[in-house]
């Protein structure tokens, strides 16, 4: 049976590298699945959480932002960061969180800079929470 | 006896200096390893992003970014210069700060065709900063975490820096001096410039074959492919620096045990013979008392 190639890359190395039946990764406005024989495609990546299906099982990563490019049942996802969901820093993300929105922004670009941050720690607790 | 100890004596320090030469030298190889592996790893994924800027550029998008254009003045430019945090090797940080120091000298003085830059001086690592100092360079900004793995994080931190006050029109000018790894044998400290940031690496042969969807459009992923494109580039020059500097130590440190090597063989030989006349002196001083004696 065919099986989907899921290689995870960041510049710092290949972080993940399976097979799985079904992958679902974050893009910027939503989740997007990825079946068997799925159609070339190029997308842009959000922040929130990768799973990959394989025998029943489902691992889940956290991903901020990036690309992702699927071809010939290969998903390569392009991105700075890649964590495994249970090794998220909730802490962290929390910290984040109350800092985002303690900001009183009063430019654009400090706007956008708070929503990318409250977008970013939300995302991060929304993985880590769906794990208990 | 006093000049045979002391040459003794030498023979036994310069023992010690090649073991540490020598552990040094295994070190660097240790650590030029792996941080070897981390260089292929960006290599793999500037490869990647390449292959997706060709399927992109080959829909006939073109890409909208505020890093690719260029400023219609340079005035403001920034330099960073990466350079080791610990001498002992060799040449290393001598030629990073001869290739900034010249970059510096054209970038201060005005030419035919413009004037003067406003110049900003960033460096990595204490050796490079302690140069430039003593040149009367003023340095505004020394980062000294980066060793021989610099991590993604921090370099994506300064890549940020970068962006943003290139695009807010505080820079207009980005160049980066450090070692470029060509080989093994060959390391070379180069100035080059990031911002602008040229046309995104376009390999055409690789492009076309394959029909994409693109989401949101091929425009859209275009700009956004730009900044991680050029905080893989900023990230690779900080490896390339790390994988030459150990490289640099390695061979150093080598050249160093042989010297050590050669000098314990020569000192041995005069130690030896310093000995030997010794002794034939003492040889002689006894039997000339004994002849003393009998007489």
């Amino acid at each position: 049976m065919a099986e989907l190639h899921v290689v995870v890359v960041t510049p710092e190395k290949t972080a993940v590298d399976e097979t799985a039946e079904f992958a679902v990764v974050p893009l910027y406005d939503g989740e997007f699945g990825v079946g068997i024989g799925h159609t070339p495609f190029i997308g842009k990546l959000g922040h929130g959480e990768l799973r990959l299906r394989s025998g029943g099982e489902t691992t889940r990563y956290f991903i901020d932002e990036g690309f992702v490019q699927v071809r010939d049942n290969t998903v390569v996802v392009l991105t700075g960061k890649v964590v495994h969901v249970d090794d998220i820093d909730v802490k962290a993300a929390q910290a984040q969180l109350k800092e985002a929105l303690e900001m009183v922004p009063t430019t654009d670009d400090a706007f956008a800079q708070r929503d990318r941050m409250l977008e970013q720690a939300r995302a991060q607790l929304h993985a880590s929470r769906r794990h208990f | 006896m006093a000049k045979a100890r002391a040459l003794d004596k030498r023979r036994k320090s310069i023992r010690n200096i090649r073991k540490i030469t020598r552990t040094m030298e295994l070190i660097a190889t240790a650590r030029y390893r792996k941080a070897m592996e981390r260089a292929t790893a960006v290599t793999d994924f500037t490869q990647r992003i390449t292959q997706i800027v060709a399927q992109l550029s080959s829909t006939g998008a073109e890409a909208q970014h505020p890093l690719l254009e260029t400023h219609p003045t340079t005035e403001k430019g920034l330099l960073l210069i990466l350079s080791a945090n610990r001498g002992l090797c060799g040449g290393y940080n001598a030629s990073v700060v001869r290739a900034a120091m010249a970059q510096y000298r054209q970038w201060t003085t005005a030419g035919d065709d413009r004037s003067a830059l406003e110049l900003t001086i960033e460096v990595s690592g204490t050796r490079g900063n302690s140069a430039l100092q003593h040149r009367g360079v003023a340095v505004d900004q020394l980062y000294r975490d980066f060793d021989d793995q610099p991590g993604y994080a921090e370099v994506e931190a300064i890549a940020d820096k970068y962006i943003d006050a290139y695009v807010k029109g505080e820079i207009d000018r980005l160049d980066v001096v450090y070692t470029r790894f060509v080989s093994l044998a060959k390391q070379e400290a180069v100035v080059e410039t990031l911002l602008p940031f040229g046309s995104l690496a376009q390999d055409e042969a690789a492009a076309g074959e394959v029909d994409y969807e693109f989401y949101p459009s091929a425009e859209g992923i275009l700009a956004e492919i730009v900044p991680m494109s050029f905080r893989a580039k900023l990230f690779k020059c900080f490896l390339d620096a790390a994988v030459s500097e150990q490289i640099a130590r390695m061979v150093a440190m080598k050249s160093a045990t042989e010297n050590a090597d050669d000098m314990i063989k020569r000192l041995s030989m005069t130690y030896n013979r310093a000995r030997q006349s010794q002794i034939t002196n003492e040889i002689m001083e006894i039997i000339a008392g004994a002849e003393a004696l009998s007489q």
